[in-house]
C-alpha cells in the first residue's frame, strides 16, 4: 500500500526504469519501493521522510561534463569521484598496482542487489531506489595480500534542487589485504541515497572515514551493508556536519571468528539540521569484538539521533561488543536522542552499553573557571577536548588533525551561536 | 588590610544552614588553617570561597584585598588571585596539561596587565616550576588527571598554584589520598610559596599536614561557624583529645 498515493516520486522512480527488462535488478528493485518508510516503523520513529513524499523530486540523468567544485585535501592522494551519483573516470586517479575500478554488469549487479536484499537494509528507501536508479554499481577490488599505502579519497558531489542522485560503491578486499578510504560527500541540495557494499575477506583490515558535508538544503540517507570474514578488521569513522537531513546506516555482519569492528561517529548539528546515525551490528559466530563510540553536539534547534543495535546470536560465545553515546546540547531548543538496542542470545558475552544526553558537565567547567579561564573559553576547551578524544580513538594519526579541522569548523559554527 | 576577609556568611544547601554566621580574617604573610570535623561546612567553606555556581551567600559578604567577590563569577575571582586547590582534581579527558596551564595562566597575566606567555616561553617557564614539584615533562603531555594516581593529582594542584601565584590560596583537604612521601613532596611544594605578600587557607581534617605546613593560626570549625581560634598547638588539641571536647567546650 501507498503511503502517499500522490507521491510523484515512486511514480518517477517507474519511470526511470521503464525501459529495462522485468528481470533486471532495477525492475526488481523499483517493483519493492512501495512507499517511503512510515513512522511507525521503529527505526524510522525518530527520523521521519513523510515530508519527500510531499516534494516533486525525479532521478538525476548524470552530466558527464560538470565542473567539478570539491578539490583533493590529501597531498598525493589516489581521487575516485562520483558526480551526480555517476563515477567520473576522466576526473580519478591511475590507481596503484594491485587495486581497480570496474563498472559491474547486468549479473554481477544483481549479486550485489541480493546481497543488500538478504540484510536487514532489504526495506531501507536507498536500497530499493538506488538499485533503481544508480547510473552503474561501481566496484573497486583490492587484490590478495595487497596493503595500499596510498590515501584512496573518494568524492562524492553534484545534484541540484528537487533531484535524486544514486551512487552505490561496492568495495571488496580480497584476503590480507588493507586500505585506507575517506569519502566526502559534498551535494549541492539534493536528495542523495549513496549504497556502499563492503565484504572484507579473510584477514582483510579497511580504515574508513566517511565526512557528510552536504549542502545545507539537502537530504542523505546512506546505506552501508559490510561483511567480515574470519579475523578482517574495519574501523570505521563517520562525521556528519552537513545537510538539512543526513542519516547514515550501516549494517554490518561479522560472519567469520576473531574480527574486529569499531563503528564510531560524531555528529555537529545546528539550526534545524536533524543528523542521524544509526547502525545494527550481527555477531553470528564467536571470538568477535565490536565497539561504537558516538558523539553529538548540538546547538539551535538540531536533532541528533544514534541508534545502535547489537544482535549477539546464540552461537556468537566469548563476543566483547561494547557501546557508548553521548550528546552535549548548547541550545535549549535543540534535541539529542539515544537508542541502544542489545539483543542477546549467547550467554558468555561481554556486552555493555551506555548513553547520556546532557549539558557540558559542571564539575569539568567549575574547575576550568577556578582557574581563571572564563566561561566561554572553559566551554569551548572542553567541547573541542569533547571531539579531540574521540577523533584520536577512532582515527588513524596521520588523518587525526584533518578530521579534526573538518570537525572544528562546524563546531565553531555551533559554539558562535551558543556561547 | 586584609587580603581575605569574610564577614558573618551565611550559605544554605537545598534549605538546609550549612554556614551559620562564619567570620575570618586573613592578613598577607599568614597561614591560617581551618579543622573540623565531617560535615562541619569546610568544602562548603572552600566552594563558597571560589565561587561554584549554588554556593552564593544567602548573607553575609567575602572581600579580596577589600574587593567584595558577591558579583565575581569563579573565573573573575581567580584571575583576581583566588585560588581553590581541590580536594578531588577534576579530569579533562582530551584537554593537554600544558594548554591547559597555559590558557590558565594567559587569563591571569592578562588581567594583571601582564604579557601573556608563548608557547615557548611558557613551556620553559613550566618545566621549571614542574621540576621542583616532581612533575615529569610526560604528565603536563597527557590529559589534565586523566589516570593520575592520588599523588600525581594533588602535586599537579600545587603546581598550579605554583604558575598561578595567587594572592590567596585555599587547599581544601590537600592531604587527603596521600602517603607520606607524597605528603612531604606537596608540603614543600606549598612551603615554597609562602612569602609576605600572599596567604594560604589550610583546610584539614587531620593535624598531620599541619606538621609539614605549619600555621600561624589554627580555627575550629563546626557545625557552620568558628567555634575557637588559636595558635598551632589547637590543633595538636584536637589531635589528643578530638573535636568533641572542644565542641562540647563551646
Amino acid at each position: 500500500m501507498l503511503h502517499n498515493v500522490r507521491d510523484n516520486y515512486i511514480i518517477s522512480v517507474k519511470d526511470h526504469v521503464s525501459q529495462f527488462e522485468e528481470k533486471s535488478f532495477r525492475k526488481l528493485a523499483s517493483n519493492d519501493f512501495k512507499s517511503w518508510p512510515s513512522p511507525r516503523e521503529e527505526t524510522w520513529r525518530l527520523s521521519r521522510l513523510g515530508v519527500l513524499s510531499r516534494k516533486e523530486i525525479t532521478p538525476i540523468k548524470p552530466n558527464f561534463k560538470k565542473q567539478i567544485s570539491s578539490v583533493s585535501k590529501f597531498k598525493g592522494s589516489k581521487i575516485i569521484r562520483f558526480v551526480d551519483g555517476a563515477l567520473r573516470e576522466d576526473l580519478s586517479s591511475k590507481l596503484p598496482p594491485g587495486s581497480s575500478l570496474n563498472i559491474l554488469g547486468e549479473e554481477d549487479s544483481l549479486i550485489c542487489f541480493h546481497k543488500f536484499k538478504n540484510s536487514n537494509l532489504k526495506n531501507h528507501p536507498s536500497t530499493n531506489v538506488s538499485f533503481s536508479c544508480t547510473p552503474s554499481i561501481v566496484k573497486l577490488t583490492i587484490e590478495k595480500d595487497v596493503k595500499i599505502t596510498d590515501l584512496f579519497e573518494i568524492i562524492y558531489e553534484g545534484g541540484d534542487n528537487n533531484l535524486s542522485v544514486h551512487p552505490a560503491l561496492y568495495i571488496e578486499l580480497k584476503d590480507n589485504s588493507s586500505i585506507t578510504i575517506i569519502e566526502r560527500f559534498n551535494h549541492l541540495s539534493s536528495l542523495i541515497m549513496p549504497l556502499q557494499l563492503v565484504e572484507l575477506k579473510k584477514n582483510a583490515s579497511m580504515n574508513s572515514l566517511k565526512i557528510f558535508n552536504d549542502n545545507q538544503q539537502s537530504y542523505n540517507l546512506s546505506a552501508n551493508c559490510t561483511f567480515l570474514s574470519e579475523k578482517s578488521n574495519y574501523n570505521s569513522f563517520s562525521l556528519i556536519k552537513g545537510g538539512l537531513f543526513t542519516r547514515s546506516e550501516t549494517h554490518a555482519y561479522l560472519t567469520g571468528e576473531n574480527c574486529n569492528l569499531n563503528l564510531n561517529g560524531v555528529y555537529l548539528s545546528s539550526k534545524n539540521q536533524h543528523h542521524d546515525l544509526t547502525t545494527a551490528i550481527y555477531h553470528d559466530v564467536p571470538n568477535c569484538t565490536s565497539k561504537q563510540i558516538v558523539r553529538g553536539v548540538l546547538g539551535g534547534k538540531a536533532t541528533g539521533v544514534f541508534q545502535g543495535k547489537v544482535r549477539v546470536a546464540l552461537d556468537a560465545q566469548k563476543t566483547d561488543g561494547q557501546q557508548m553515546s553521548r550528546a552535549i546540547l548548547l541550545s535549549e531548543n535543540a534535541i539529542a536522542n539515544a537508542k541502544p538496542e542489545l539483543e542477546i542470545y549467547a550467554d558468555d558475552v561481554i556486552c555493555a552499553h551506555g548513553a547520556t544526553v546532557g549539558e557540558i558537565d559542571d564539575e569539568q567547567l567549575f574547575y576550568l573557571k577556578s582557574r581563571g579561564i572564563s566561561e566561554k573559553n572553559a566551554k569551548q576547551i572542553l567541547i573541542t577536548a569533547f571531539l579531540r578524544d574521540i577523533i584520536n580513538e577512532s582515527v588513524e594519526k596521520s588523518i587525526q588533525n584533518f578530521v579534526f579541522e573538518e570537525a572544528e569548523l562546524a563546531l565553531s559554527e555551533i559554539i558562535s551561536k551558543e556561547i | 588590610m586584609s587580603l581575605l576577609e569574610i564577614k558573618n556568611a551565611k550559605l544554605k544547601l537545598d534549605d538546609k544552614d550549612i554556614l551559620k554566621g562564619l567570620s575570618l580574617s586573613v592578613s598577607k604573610g599568614e597561614v591560617h588553617a581551618i579543622m573540623g570535623p565531617n560535615g562541619s561546612g569546610k568544602s562548603t567553606l572552600s566552594y563558597m570561597l571560589a565561587g561554584r555556581e549554588g554556593y552564593e551567600l544567602e548573607s553575609g559578604e567575602v572581600f579580596l584585598e577589600g574587593q567584595s567577590l558577591s558579583n565575581m563569577e569563579a573565573d573573575e575571582r581567580a584571575r583576581s588571585g583566588l585560588f581553590l586547590a581541590f580536594q578531588y582534581p577534576v579530569e579533562l579527558p582530551g584537554v593537554g596539561g600544558m594548554s591547559f596551564l597555559r590558557e590558565a595562566v594567559n587569563s591571569r597575566r592578562k588581567f594583571l596587565g601582564e604579557e601573556e606567555l608563548d608557547h615557548l616561553a611558557f613551556v620553559k617557564e613550566s618545566r621549571k616550576v614542574a621540576s621542583k614539584m616532581f612533575v615529569k615533562d610526560e604528565m603536563l603531555k597527557r590529559a589534565v588527571n586523566v589516570g593520575f594516581s592520588g599523588g600525581e593529582k594533588k602535586r599537579f594542584e600545587i603546581l598550579q598554584m605554583a604558575m598561578l601565584k595567587p594572592k590567596v590560596s585555599i587547599l581544601d583537604e590537600t592531604d587527603s589520598g596521600l602517603d607520606v612521601d607524597a605528603l612531604k613532596i606537596v608540603s614543600d611544594g606549598v612551603n615554597a610559596q609562602r612569602n609576605d605578600d600572599n596567604a594560604i587557607v589550610v583546610i584539614t581534617h587531620y593535624q598531620r599536614l599541619l606538621d609539614y605546613i605549619v600555621p600561624d593560626f589554627v580555627h575550629i570549625l563546626s557545625d557552620g561557624s568558628i567555634i575557637k581560634s588559636g595558635g598551632p598547638e589547637l590543633a595538636l588539641e584536637v589531635e589528643k583529645n578530638g573535636y568533641a571536647g572542644l565542641i562540647n567546650a563551646a
